[in-house]
């Protein structure tokens, strides 16, 4: 789902080989990515493995594609050196927003296409990952500007204030939230709480407030930075963690150095005991049987062949009787189950070479009954001489009641809370009203003009367990000279007659029909209604031929 | 046939439109039908007949012009809902809670929501929560002034046919996202006589006995048959059973337990938002009386229920399963299915209608039909499922070569995309499918191997059918559809 742009001359720095658009287009597949879109040399991949933040980058992709080429293999290896700085997450902020995690990048070559990368990371791991930053919110610093050590402190409304990025006035975070376009956007993340997330450094300069805004002062990172600061923010320390590392990952794929920020935590349940730095990669160990593979797969592979094809999709991979353990970095949270590792096996086996096998289930088909009762119905419509045509399940309320004399304000429908037009925004009730709909749009071809529909209504119904009835109708639409009460009853006495139903009749109040000239009916149990459309109906639709419905339940 | 003689086999509307014509100029049909004084289909069928015996010259203009809906048209001179919306609330004193504004404006419900959203967008206003929603302008609403919103003055303009320029391209865009402005063809038929067709016009003068010209076109006659379309699905749906599969119940109001949970996306997941989803004003919640699978999806989605999974380690919520949507996929059936019971082994199918917020062109419909299945079986496993794509593919999609690619899905682990080379449209993407994840199938009590599919047979169709533009699949044309070729499979 996230779509990632990277340019090619960029991406072949990063993986360390030329690749040409065809080859890098192919090789991506392997990692769920598609090419969507190319201009010159920008490329668009839409990565579709919603839970693998770490490939939402180029950076991401090239460490994934480095193994699948064949370039590295195994854990992807970074040093971290062990730092002075220290954060100290303060108990005031246990209530809103109790994590963060920290690192320090140095010695960072800050180019164009780092600076696109590190916004884009930032963004699709905050949106996508983070669950629109509610779960991780993601700050970088200039720490050049910045004095060590950190506080991750909570902040009443007026004790604190500070120039929001891209503006020239200091705010309170009340004012940031009702003002700054961040602060509209997410505000809702902070609403209610008493005490406003900051981080601040020991001169007391205001970094930012997670996980809305940085500060205008060291919230930013400029081709000029050598020295970044990063910190994530949010409920769950193992998922602040994954953010963190997969965006330090992607910076010391760029050459930078990565030191560690050690966290002091408040003394409460909440937090571990002691202190703790981050970035940590820490490995996590899964273990997958032979059997277990082979039932999923297919692929009858020795353990040695499984433990090297591991090793290609940067696993790394013990042998332990009939199991194979694998170890995998920690930010892999997408792996819950053995499958998760077994699908990896197979991607480094190749799709390609994974022979198809004929399944052999010996089984009878069955038709639905309403498919088989909707054919039958279609194969009288035809002898009938009646023209086939599909229309949309959504319609309007001026459609479905205001141009066929229903109450539009007092008329229930199934209705959409998130419409993109106006012409879609309830479902049907009634198949007739698309059917008038149909003949207005062809007023200009020849008369007289006969059509059918089969297809699905919608109710509101609160007793069915969908809370809706959905009904499959028949409806049948007569336009032009003679198209008469006698003759559209004649239709309905060939159904009753070719399907083997007895009807009843009834007066029908409906009004879009013309009084005396329609009925209501009940045909097997099944309700309907026919008749000749009334005058005004007529014209609401701009119809000036003559026409007269059936629509049946079937 | 010499002159002569096709002179004197002309009939009464023919010789009239004749006389109508000319050697020196195109003319068009309502001028036709005007000068011969007969009715324009009675001049549209005289100049067939007459082109088919060699007497006239055509011309077609074709051209895509714009035009309003009928909801653009019943909008039309009329104060459109975001400026009652403005007005009301400049009424309130530029300050209010939605629901005073919707009191002070009468709007009804939809049209207030769409109403606060363009303002929203435009920055008219800005929107506060507080109790309901608490509302204000902001001064940029003052574009609204008489004549100098550009919706309004797009709409007036093209009910004027004039041409639309500069700044008001942005409204027209604008217009046709909501639906009142649409690209319709129109084509313009023009005629003028040929060399014989002159020279036949002074023949007919001196003509009196009329002949039957046997080659002459006659009058048309349409058939009762099946819309194209559903046509295909019909045959779609044999050819399965056929197969051995058998048919789910298609349904278009689900609870959101069966279109997402039981299919182990996370409650928190992106892939849930409003965007990417129709959701329901109302109904809003419906029921989930299989109390089993709701306690085993449950269990799936926080610990893995014991089926080797971690889950995603929250706390799940039942009120969020039971919530109603329109059907986003047709795998949703697979689940219903699953969690009502199945037969093993077993081979089931669905075409089912499918629902996603789009703004409709020649690409994209908010209503499409998908076809899914899955097979469970003892040893079923990841070979087979490619097995059954290849089949399908050649089967239904008609394909020449086919190639497996990953892909990912949240209910299928592996799961793979299958692109197929298509005698004409060259390699598309035609299906994705997977092996269910143990916490989709196991928690159910499948205990044996299950492989899901999908595909969108929309692009399908569309080739089978031979059209190029989406919308022709519900397509409002009558001549199109009395004219087009019954699908052959």
């Amino acid at each position: 789902m996230p779509n990632v742009n990277v340019s090619l001359k960029d991406m072949q720095k990063l993986i360390g080989r030329k690749l040409s658009l065809a080859e890098f287009s192919e090789a991506v597949l392997y990692a769920k990515g598609e090419v969507d879109a190319v201009s010159g040399d920008e490329i668009t991949v839409d990565v579709k493995d919603t839970n693998r933040p770490d490939l939402w980058s180029a950076e991401g992709i090239a460490r994934e594609l480095r193994a699948r080429l064949g370039i590295e293999k195994g854990i992807p290896k970074y040093r971290v050196k062990k730092g002075r700085l220290s954060c100290t997450i303060e108990k005031s902020v246990e209530k809103t927003r109790p994590f963060i995690a920290c690192a320090l990048v140095k010695n960072v070559k800050v180019t164009e296409d780092f600076l696109i990368q590190m916004i884009q990371l930032q963004e699709k791991v905050g949106m996508t990952f983070g669950r629109r930053r509610k779960e991780t919110g993601i700050g970088l610093y200039d720490f050049g500007k910045m004095k060590g050590p950190v506080f991750y402190r909570g902040c009443r409304d007026n004790e604190i204030e500070f120039v929001p990025l891209e503006y020239k006035v200091k705010m309170r975070p009340s004012e940031i939230l009702k003002e700054h376009p961040k602060g509209k956007e997410f505000g809702h993340l902070l609403e209610g709480c008493e005490r406003f997330p900051i981080v601040i450094d020991s001169k007391g300069i205001v970094a930012s407030m997670p996980p809305i805004i940085n500060s205008q002062e060291t919230g930013k990172v400029t081709e000029k930075t050598r020295e970044i600061f990063l910190e994530v923010t949010g409920f769950n320390w193992e998922t602040v963690n994954t953010a963190l590392n997969v965006m330090v990952m992607a910076l010391a794929d760029r050459g930078g150095q990565i030191e560690s920020v050690k966290i002091n935590f408040p003394k409460t349940k909440t937090y571990p005991k002691k202190p703790v730095h981050t970035p940590h990669f820490e490995n996590k160990k899964i273990e997958v049987g032979l059997d277990e593979i082979r039932e999923v797969s297919g692929l009858d592979l020795s353990s040695r062949e499984i433990a090297k094809l591991l090793e290609k999709a940067r696993y790394k991979a013990t042998v332990k009787g009939r199991k194979v353990v694998a170890e995998y970095p920690a930010y892999r949270m997408d792996i819950l189950h053995p499958v998760d590792v077994i699908e990896d096996v197979i991607i480094s086996y190749g799709f390609e070479k994974v022979k198809p096998e004929p399944i052999k289930i010996a089984v009878m088909g069955q038709e639905r009954p309403e498919a088989k009762k909707a054919e039958l119905i279609r194969n009288v419509c035809v002898g009938l001489g009646l023209q086939g045509i599909l229309t949309y399940t959504m319609s309007n309320k001026g459609k479905q009641a205001a141009m066929i004399g229903l109450d539009l304000e007092k008329e229930q429908f199934v209705e959409l809370a998130n419409p993109v037009s106006e012409n879609y925004t309830v479902f049907r009730k009634q198949l007739f009203p698309e059917l008038l709909e149909f003949l207005a749009a062809n007023k200009h071809f020849a008369y007289p003009q006969k059509i059918y529909e089969v297809g699905k209504t919608v109710e509101l119904d609160s007793k069915s367990e969908t809370g809706v009835n959905e009904k499959n109708k028949v409806c049948i639409a007569l336009c032009g000279k003679g198209a008469e009460f006698t003759v559209i009853k004649g239709v309905l006495d060939a159904i009753a007659d070719n399907l083997g139903g007895k009807y009843s009749l009834k007066q029908c109040p409906m009004p879009a029909l013309e009084q005396g000239k329609s009925a209501s009916l009940s045909m097997d149990g099944k309700a309907g209604f026919f008749g000749e459309i009334e005058k005004s109906v007529l014209e609401n639709f701009g119809l000036k031929q003559p026409t007269a419905i059936l629509e049946l339940e079937i | 046939m010499d002159l002569k003689q096709t002179a004197s086999s002309l009939s009464a509307i023919e010789i009239k439109a004749l006389k109508a014509l000319n050697r020196e100029e195109f003319i068009s049909m309502k001028e036709i039908s005007g000068k011969a004084g007969m009715q324009m289909d009675s001049a549209r069928r005289a100049v067939q007949w007459l082109k088919e015996k060699g007497m006239i010259e055509l011309s077609e203009e074709r051209q895509e012009e714009l035009a309003l809906t009928q909801t653009g048209k019943s909008s039309l001179g009329k104060r459109l809902p975001e400026r009652l919306f403005v007005e009301a609330l400049q009424a309130l004193g530029g300050k209010a809670s939605l629901e005073q504004v919707q009191k002070k404006s009468q709007l009804n419900r939809p049209e207030l929501n769409a109403a606060m959203g363009i303002a929203k967008r435009n920055a008219w206003i800005s929107v506060r929560p507080g109790k309901g929603l608490e509302l204000e302008l902001t001064g940029l609403e003052k574009q609204l002034e008489e004549g100098k919103y550009p919706l309004e003055n797009v709409l007036e303009e093209i009910a004027k046919k004039v041409e639309i320029t500069g700044e008001d391209k942005n409204a027209l865009q604008e217009a046709m996202k909501r639906g009142l402005v649409e690209k319709v063809l129109e084509t313009e038929q023009k005629a003028r006589l040929n060399k014989e067709g002159k020279e036949a016009l002074k023949l007919v003068g001196a003509v009196k006995e009329r002949a039957y010209n046997v080659e002459g076109a006659v009058p048309k006659i349409f058939i009762g048959k099946r819309q194209p379309y559903v046509q295909f699905l019909e045959q779609l749906r044999k050819k399965l059973v056929n197969l051995g599969f058998k048919e789910m119940k298609e349904r278009l109001i689900v609870q959101e337990f069966y279109n997402f949970d039981v299919l182990f996306q996370p409650q928190n997941h992106p892939a849930r938002a409003w965007t990417d989803t129709y959701q329901l004003k109302q109904p809003r919640f419906g029921k989930l009386p299989l109390r089993k699978a709701v306690a085993a999806v449950k269990a799936a989605h926080e610990n893995g229920a014991g089926t080797g999974s971690k889950g995603w380690r929250y706390s799940w919520d039942e009120k969020i399963a039971s919530r109603l949507m329109p059907n986003a996929h047709g795998t949703t059936a697979d689940a219903r299915q699953m969690a009502e019971g199945i037969e093993i082994p077993g081979k089931y199918f669905v075409i089912n209608r499918c629902y996603r917020p789009d703004v409709i062109d020649a690409k994209h419909l908010v209503e499409f039909n998908q076809f899914d299945g899955f097979i469970v079986g003892k040893g079923i496993n990841f070979r087979h499922l490619l097995s059954i794509l290849e089949k399908i593919a050649v089967e239904v999609g008609g394909a020449e070569e086919v190639k497996f690619f990953p892909d990912y899905y949240p209910f299928t682990e592996p799961s793979v995309q299958l692109s197929a080379k298509h005698p004409k449209l060259g390699w598309i993407e035609l299906a994705g499918g997977g092996v269910f994840r143990p916490e989709v199938v196991k928690p159910l009590g499948i205990d044996v191997g299950a492989i899901a599919w999908g595909m969108g047979i929309d692009r399908l169709a569309m080739l089978k059918l031979g059209v190029k533009d989406i919308r022709y699949l519900f397509a409002k044309d009558l001549n199109w559809l009395r004219n087009s070729k019954m699908v052959v499979e």
